[in-house]
Formats: structure tokens, sequence, C-alpha cells
């Protein structure tokens, strides 16, 4: 307790000369990068509220907390009456008592809902000696209430972990029976699925570019798999692929440019295309199968799925020279590669005696790592911060969206719609 | 063991799917996908019995072509059987040249006959690259095809993946069943 107490005086004094702004050098309580770590107990007693309560907003933050994998939220049922209704301010709070409970953080807040606003002053403080961590006050229209939660949620953990939080994401993923699917996108607790096309098909490999102007995917809808990019503001098609031969897997080299593979006769085709200009250019052509390009952080380096070797597995091919070497040489199935968004990492699923997991190696190929824990698992995406990652997974009859730690741990379902939910991807 | 056993069980459930092939015709693609053709005929049904002898004889003669085009296209399904893969494959097996071979003939004694060969994978792979690999499959087939003297343009390709199991189960046996080239024909 004494060695956290020193980091959060250190900490606390930085965000006091920091006066509640964000410090990109502050000192972090976990080491979120290591092999595993210990998490941190905070409690989230009810907040206080002028009018009617509203115990579902500290709901809200408590289960967001939890979620990041960061904390352990104390249950409601330790505090007393006493604890759970005690003042925001810090003279009324009694910190000995919270300490007494194991809690090292404690997060106040005030709600106001007045003048058709929804307002929420919140506290951190460290239960060690009562610092006060931050203070911040948000405000929204009441039916954002949700977001401002949200967003308290990824500063805590921004407090506790040196960064942001991925509390206030959004998801995109497909969703519907096997035939009759559409690309939708919620909130990451699950919260207000919506639906972005109109398909009611076989859809496949959904993406949005990193400005989050176009969203493209593959469709059967002219009875083939066929690429369509659409403007989301206006749903018109920006960039249709329809020559014969299956066209999947699209991935954003920058704004305006998606590359794909496209299969057809004894080749493959990697392709860019700029949906803007709708110039198509050839990335790489082989025989046999090319799949699901993917894009190194400093656009430099593109990892692909190939057949070349035998079964599939993951090829890089540096964009400038066009070297290209094989990075996978466990077993004979390695497809789905995802970078990390700092480079560092390769997710990708391995097929193992009777599973295909989640796995992660370096980007050279080395210390691969197996995730998941079994079943069939698809389409690994890093989060844009790079601490977590979203997968599908069947296990018993349905799929459904996971998430974890990008060390495996903290696995998640999240559910939107209550439909097979697959092919999960965060919104820029 | 279970090594030893996997070929056995495969040829059986091979030629149990061969047997029954002739009695039980393929159903094309447009039922598959959830449109049922008499669906579209009760209504003109109703409209002939109102409007007269000369609705009820084109509703008749409607029905008529519907029910050869319908014989036709049993007739064609019987002739297209689905041809099998091994996992993670699309090599022609040795033991479905025949039935390919077959294919070829018959096609080649109905030319007005076309096909889209329509290549499926079993589960255990990623969506991505099976439906590539769907492709290739679907590819292999119209290159045995074309080599036996089917005119290429009589043949389209097309990929579902995995997407669309013929049937849903979880085991070995479903799965060799999935791993197929499905013909439909188109007249």
């Amino acid at each position: 307790m004494s060695k956290f107490s020193a980091f959060v005086l250190s900490f606390a004094v930085t965000v006091l000369v920091a006066l509640f702004a964000a410090s990109a050098d502050a000192k972090v309580y976990l080491d979120v990068y290591g092999q595993s770590y210990k998490k941190i107990t905070i409690a989230v007693p009810p907040f206080a509220t002028e009018g009617q309560p509203r115990p579902v907003v500290s709901d809200l933050l408590g289960r967001d907390l939890d979620m990041s994998g960061f904390f352990v939220v104390a249950p409601r049922s330790l505090m007393d009456n006493g604890l759970a209704n005690e003042g925001i301010d810090k003279r009324s709070i009694k910190f000995d008592q919270w300490r007494s409970l194991g809690v090292e953080l404690l997060c106040k807040a005030l709600i106001q809902e007045k003048d058709n606003g929804f307002s929420l002053e919140a506290y951190l403080y460290d239960a060690s000696d009562g610092t006060l961590l931050f203070a911040k006050r948000y405000r929204a229209t009441p039916t954002e209430w949700r977001r401002i939660v949200h967003r308290l949620a990824d500063e805590i953990i921004l407090t506790v972990t040196g960064e942001k939080g991925i509390m206030g994401s959004r998801i995109l993923f497909v969703s519907g029976e096997r035939r009759y699917r559409d690309v939708y996108v919620a909130d990451l607790d699950g919260y207000g699925p919506r639906k972005l096309t109109n398909q009611h098909q076989i859809i496949v490999s959904p993406s949005v570019s990193p400005d989050g102007k176009y969203l493209a995917f593959t469709s059967y809808k002219e009875g083939r798999p066929n690429l369509y990019v659409v403007d989301l503001a206006t749903g018109r098609e920006a960039y249709t692929d329809r020559q014969e031969g299956t066209k999947v897997g699209s991935s954003w080299m920058n704004a305006k440019t998606i590359a794909y593979a496209h299969v057809l006769g004894r080749v493959s085709t990697i392709y860019a295309a700029n949906v803007e200009t709708k110039e198509r250019k050839v990335l790489l052509r082989k025989e046999g199968i090319l799949a699901s390009p993917t894009f190194s952080p400093d656009g430099s380096k593109m990892v692909f799925v190939s057949d070349m070797h035998g079964g599939p597995n993951i090829f890089m091919m540096d964009l400038a020279t066009g070297d290209t070497k094989r990075l996978s040489f466990f077993g004979n199935y390695n497809t789905s590669p995802a970078f990390s968004p700092k480079g560092d990492l390769i997710a990708f699923v391995s097929k193992t005696e009777g599973a295909l997991e989640i796995c992660v190696m370096k980007p050279d190929g080395s210390d691969a790592r197996v995730l998941s824990d079994g079943g069939v698992n698809d389409s690994p995406v890093f989060s844009p911060c790079g601490r977590y990652i979203l997968y599908s997974s069947q296990k018993g009859r349905k799929y459904s969206i996971n998430m974890m730690l990008h060390n495996g741990e903290n696995k998640r379902e999240l559910t939107f719609t209550g439909a097979e939910e697959t092919q999960p991807k965060f919104m820029p | 063991m279970k090594k030893s056993l996997f070929p056995l069980i495969m040829a059986a459930i091979i030629l149990l799917f061969c047997g029954c092939s002739s009695k039980q015709p393929y159903t094309p693609i447009t039922e598959r996908m959830g449109k049922q053709p008499e669906v579209a005929q009760q209504p003109s049904e109703e409209a002939g019995a109102k409007e007269g002898i000369n609705e009820e004889e084109l509703a008749r003669a409607e029905r008529e072509r519907q029910r050869l085009a319908a014989q036709a296209a049993a007739n064609a399904a019987a002739h297209l059987p689905d041809i099998y893969f091994d996992f993670d494959s699309y090599v022609i097996r040795n033991q479905e040249m025949p039935a390919l071979q077959d294919i070829a003939d018959w096609l080649s004694k109905n030319q007005s006959v076309k096909v889209v060969i329509e290549g499926n994978c079993d589960e255990r792979g990623t969506t991505e690259y099976n439906l590539a690999l769907g492709q290739k499959r679907a590819e292999a087939a119209k290159d045995f095809l074309v080599r036996s003297g089917v005119a290429a343009n009589r043949i389209r390709t097309n990929s579902y993946g995995k997407e669309v199991p013929v049937d849903a189960g979880h085991t070995e046996e479903a799965w060799a069943k999935n791993r197929r080239d499905h013909f439909a024909s188109q007249q």
C-alpha cells in the first residue's frame, strides 16, 4: 500500500501541475504491457443525484471499469448505507473505512439534470491518503448520458494506466441469419445497435476508412461476392468491383485507398484501389490463393495470406522493394493477420488440434503465443490503443464477438443484437 | 486409429451420397436462397379464375412452362452431382474424377445448359480464406471441364466459402459434406 501511495503522490503532483490536463508522460499505476499485472480495486458508490436517483449511471461506470480489465470494482454489497450515501467532498469521505474494504481508488460524482441538460461532476480519489487525482465536469443532453459515463471511465483508465480507455468506442460488425445479414455499428457496451447497410445478404469483411467516411464490404446482393465501398453520409456507392471471381478482405491503406484480394482462375491478385479516382493497381499477383491483405502502421509493409508454401501461411512484403518473406512457421494453417497500431505485434488465427485459435507474434514471426482457449475463432483486430483484441468466436452453435487484452487476459463476450455476430472492427 | 478410419468413413459417405443423388436431385441455388417458385405461381392461378378462359389458358401455359423448367432443372441436377474435397484442398480427388467426367460428358450432350460452379468449405477455417478456397475449388472443377472439352463461356464460378453449409453439423461427416462444389444449371 505504501509503494502504491508513493506512486499516487507523484502522480497527484503531476495532475495538479497539469491542472486536470492529460499529461502524456504521466507515471502509470499499471504496466499493462507486461505479461500480467495486478488489478486495482476501485469503488463506485451510487452517484449522488438531484431530483430522481439514477443508480443506473454509477452502475454503467462500474461495468465499464470492470470490462476494461484493469480494475476490480468493489461490490455494492460491501458498502453500508453510511458509506454508500456519504457526501462527495473530501472532508465528508471516510477514507479509513474505504481502505478497510481494500478499496484503492474511489470515484464520486454528482449528477445534475436540469434545463434539458445532463451534467456529471466527477472526482477520483486515492483512498490510501485521500488525494484528489482529478475533478471533471461533463455535460450532455439527457439522452447522451451514456457517452459521458464512457468518457469518465476512459479518463479514469488514463489516470491509472497512462493511456486513454476504449470504453467510449463504437464497434462495427456483421449481424443476422446466415443468408440475411447487414453491417451494424453499436457502442462497445452493446448499446444502440444501428444498421449501416440495408442488404439482407451474405456479407463479409466490413471495414471503415480511417476518416470514417467510407464503409467497404463484400456482399452477394448481385449473386456473387462483389466488393462495395459506400459513402456513409450519403449511402452512395463510391467504388465497386464486379469482376468475375471472389473479391474479399478489404483493408484501408489510407483514407482513400483500399486493398483487397481477388481470386479468379489460376491466379489471385491483391489490388490497391483509390475509391475516389477509381484507379486500381496491382500490389501482388500470384498463382494460388492470396487473401487478407493488411498493412504495417507506417505503411511500408503488407502482410497477407498465401498458400504458396502449402497450407495457408502469413507472409510479409516490403512494398518498396517487393521482397517477400514467410512469417508463420508453425502448424499448417495460419490466416487472418492484423497489425497492432504500434507495429509491435501481429494477431492472427492458427489452426491447432481441433480449434482455430487467436494468436499473436512479433512482426518477424517470432514469439508466437496462443491467446484464445478453443473453439472456432476468427477476425482478430487490435483496438486503436493496441491494448485490446476484438475477435469473433464460435463456441457451441453461435458466433459472438469477444474482446480480450492483448496478453489474452480478461476475455469478455460482447452482445449487441442477439443474432449471430461476426467480424468486428473498431470504428475510427 | 482415427486417421486410418477417416478415408473409410469418407468413402462411405461419398458412396451414400452418390447412391442418393439420382433419387434426391439437388435443390437449385434459388431455392436454397429462400425463394419458393410456388409463391409466384399462386397469384396467377387466382387471377386466371377471375378473369375468364383466356387468363386461365395463359396461367395453364405458364404452369406448364414452369413445370417443364422444373423438370429440366431436376434432370440437370440429377446429372450434376456435387463433388467433394479434402480438408483445406482444392485439388480434384482421384475418386471424384469419374463423376466430373460424367458431368463433362453430360454437358457436352446438353449444349443449351450453362452451369455455375459454387465452391464451398467446411466451418474449420477462417471466413476470408475460405471464400478464396471456395473460389479455387470452383476453378479446379471448371479447369477439368474445360480440359474435357466444355466451352469455358458455359461455365461460371462462384464461392460461398463456409457461409452456407449444406449440413450445419459440427461432425467429420458434416464437414465432409460441406467441402464441395455444387453445380447449378441455367437452361
